[in-house]
């Protein structure tokens, strides 16, 4: 039995050893995330520049984005990204892990050809499709030859957006599929089986009893590449240049925050003020798909 | 589990920390311009992508200055040539800026006017009649009084042009454009010869084209932007002409100069600035143009060519300003210069070194021949972009302007957005 002193030695060591163990975590997520996210909450309200100190401004900066066209721009952009690239990514995702979920033999070829993308760097693989979709590029010598003539694909507006797009999801596919390969190892066969002998097809199962197996995990695909489609930069920022496109106009919200915060002469007050407004939109983004599954879930 | 209130406000302190960041930002305390001691100490030398070529030559003229002053020290470090603004940012906020630094002048004026800039007229001044009039005004910053970086090298790029490509528009390729007028003409006919599959250009204009076009681009007192005048509708207007025709490339609204260099490489471009380096790029990469290769100046109706500035600035916070001063002067003196000249396509802004026969006598390569062309046009030519134009503002003025060429808007609207955005920036310092 453990003396007096011992017990307050014990009872101390009980309150203070917790957050031993909790302080690197902590010190890391109060310097790279905690710190970074107040100041820069801090500063939407400044008028700060990158060299010199900012004075309270209130909502100016809010103000101020309100009327700048090419916030709207951005915002349109980001918007447009979410809505075309987070239903790709969920359902073809989806298809292909059912296609290479099968063990037949040259399965982990496919599996791994299709993961390839996800571990090539984003810088290289921009770069290919931008030679890939030059107006002198391998796409449109095909076109060319099949006689539909060379397509503006880097330097039509929409046709810009829509190869960013192209690309996202093409390299988000292998990550995805690898979510959806986990949730469809733990659909069990006999659910399957029971179906088959009930007389269900390949699709009535498919609906029946795959789809709400991995629905969870569709809700979680969702929800990750929503936030990753709102805050998209290097894909757009390899294909469209540092200028966002022609005019800017495939600017992003992110790439405007790059564009308008750094440099020596960068407004870093206006760009906090733009981040915030990402960051609002993100949470918004991740609550809307959470409560759409709990309404469905009821 | 319990908190207790001192984790508490541990806690609170350390999110309220960022506060700070609305206090005062000058904290480092100005270094002294009295540059009259003793030459000593420990300072730190940046430049700006210069290690991968040319790392023997700046380590023999560390170790010269080392020999000549043996109590100062110098490190040397080099930063790519991507993101170099940012980097100068991250270390001017960080209080980390090298003793001297590589600048130029769109890149000194934030920082002159940050105070991290040593003004050179009160710690160098005497040094000021080694180097060209214009060259020792390129780091003036307006609304500033002072000089805020020793002048380095001048550099200005001739035009190359595809001799094939002329010759096949029925031009003729031993008589390339001079002006604006004669660029307008040939590249239409360049376009309507090729069924629109060879452009001229592969960029659209910058600051420095309105410039070369004889369009003011400030008001006389440096206090606004005035490129939206007649003269700069003018410009803006032909362009558009040539975007129509596909002389203009129609990727030139998303170009970098890395993308058109390649455009001209293969042939889908007929003409394309650079610099004496590059015939060693067409020689290696694309010898078919190569062999077709044309030069000729750059295209300018003011008569002035333009011309780029490198200079080395004092961090006004170095704690050794007489070594740091010393050692800019060192670099960029006449002898320095010229053997850095004599390295690289780089020209000298020191009083009299363009007169070296190095720089005026033919030998006939073609490398002379740039050499020479340019170190002539230099003696008249002018820095146009302003120093004040900051890349916010280079942003604001090629959105406008590709809006203009895609016909979203008038050229006249264009550049009146273009000037006010611009304005609106400047105004905001």
């Amino acid at each position: 039995m453990a003396t007096p002193t011992a017990a307050t030695r014990i009872r101390r060591q009980l309150r203070t050893s917790p957050w031993l163990f909790a302080a690197p975590g902590l010190l890391v997520t109060g310097a790279f995330v905690l710190y970074p996210f107040v100041s820069t909450l801090v500063n939407s309200f400044t008028d700060r520049r990158t060299l010199l100190p900012g004075h309270f401004v209130g909502l100016a900066n809010f103000r101020e984005l309100l009327h700048d066209d090419m916030f709207w721009t951005g915002l349109r952009n980001s918007t447009l990204y979410v809505l075309c690239v987070v239903p790709a990514l969920v359902v073809l995702p989806l298809l292909l892990a059912l296609l290479v979920q099968k063990n037949i033999p040259g399965i982990t070829f496919f599996r791994s050809a299709f993961y390839t993308p996800v571990v090539a760097s984003i810088v290289v693989v921009g770069l290919i499709w931008v030679w890939l979709l030059d107006e002198r590029g391998l796409v449109n010598a095909l076109l060319e030859t099949v006689g539909i003539g060379r397509v503006g694909f880097l330097s039509d507006q929409w046709l810009l957006l829509l190869s960013a797009m192209a690309v996202t999801v093409w390299k988000g596919l292998g990550y995805y599929m690898i979510i959806y390969l986990a949730a469809l190892a733990n659909v069990p066969r006999e659910l399957h089986e029971a179906a088959a002998v009930d007389g269900a097809g390949a699709v009535r199962r498919f609906f029946s009893v795959t789809l709400p197996a991995v629905r969870s995990t569709m809700v979680l695909v969702a929800a990750l590449s929503s936030v990753a489609a709102f805050k998209v930069f290097s894909e757009v920022y390899l294909m469209a240049g540092p200028s966002g496109g022609p005019a800017g106009e495939d600017t992003t919200l992110v790439m405007l925050v790059q564009r308008t915060g750094t440099g020596l002469t960068g407004r870093v007050g206006y760009a906090s003020a733009l981040s915030v407004v990402v960051f609002v939109v993100t949470v918004a983004l991740m609550l809307l798909v959470l409560r759409a599954d709990r309404k469905e879930e009821a | 589990m319990p908190i207790s209130r001192r984790a508490l406000a541990a806690a609170v302190a350390a999110l309220l920390l960022p506060l700070s960041a609305c206090g005062s930002g000058d904290d480092g305390g100005a270094g002294s311009t009295d540059a009259s001691g003793k030459v000593e100490g420990d300072i730190t030398f940046q430049t700006w992508n210069l290690r991968a070529n040319f790392k023997s030559y700046f380590e023999g003229l560390i170790a010269d200055f080392e020999h000549k002053y043996p109590g100062a020290h110098v490190k040397w470090v080099d930063q790519p040539a991507e993101g170099y603004p940012d980097k100068l940012s991250a270390d001017a906020g960080g209080g980390t800026l090298p003793d001297v630094v590589n600048v130029s002048p769109d890149l000194v004026a934030p920082l002159a006017k940050a105070g991290l800039a040593m003004d050179l007229d009160k710690a160098a001044a005497k040094y000021k009649s080694e180097y060209l009039d214009g060259a020792w005004a390129g780091h003036q910053v307006p609304g500033l009084s002072g000089t805020y970086a020793f002048p380095w090298y001048l550099n200005t790029g001739p035009l190359f042009y595809n001799k094939s490509l002329f010759e096949k528009a029925g031009l003729d390729a031993d008589r390339p454009p001079k002006t604006y007028d004669d660029l307008f003409a040939d590249a239409l006919q360049l376009a309507k010869k090729s069924g629109g599959k060879v452009a001229t250009l592969a960029n659209v204009p910058t600051i420095e084209d309105f410039g070369r076009y004889g369009v003011p681009l400030m008001n006389k007192q440096g206090t606004a932007f005035a490129f939206n005048n007649t003269k700069g509708i003018e410009l803006l207007t032909k362009y558009k002409e040539l975007y129509d025709a596909k002389a203009l490339d129609p990727q030139a609204l998303t170009a970098t100069p890395e993308s058109s260099g390649k455009k001209f490489l293969t042939g889908a471009v007929a003409m394309n600035p650079g610099s004496a380096l590059d015939l060693g790029n067409f020689k290696k990469n694309a010898p078919g143009l190569y062999k077709n290769i044309g030069i000729t100046d750059q295209i300018t109706s003011t008569g002035h060519v333009n011309m780029y500035v490198m200079g080395l600035m004092v961090n006004s916070r170095t704690k050794h300003t007489p070594a740091a001063v010393a050692f800019a002067h060192f670099v960029t003196d006449a002898q320095n210069q010229m053997s850095f000249a004599k390295k690289v396509a780089i020209f000298p802004s020191t009083a009299g070194s363009l007169d070296d026969p190095y720089f005026t006598k033919q030998d006939g390569t073609d490398e002379t021949r740039v050499r020479v062309a340019a170190a002539k046009s230099l003696k008249t030519a002018v820095n146009y972009t302003p120093v004040l134009f900051s890349d916010q503002m280079k942003t604001a003025l090629r959105n406008e302007v590709a809006k203009a060429l895609q016909g979203k808007q008038s050229p006249k609207a264009a550049l009146d957005n273009a000037v006010k955005a611009a304005d609106r920036l400047l105004q905001q310092g």
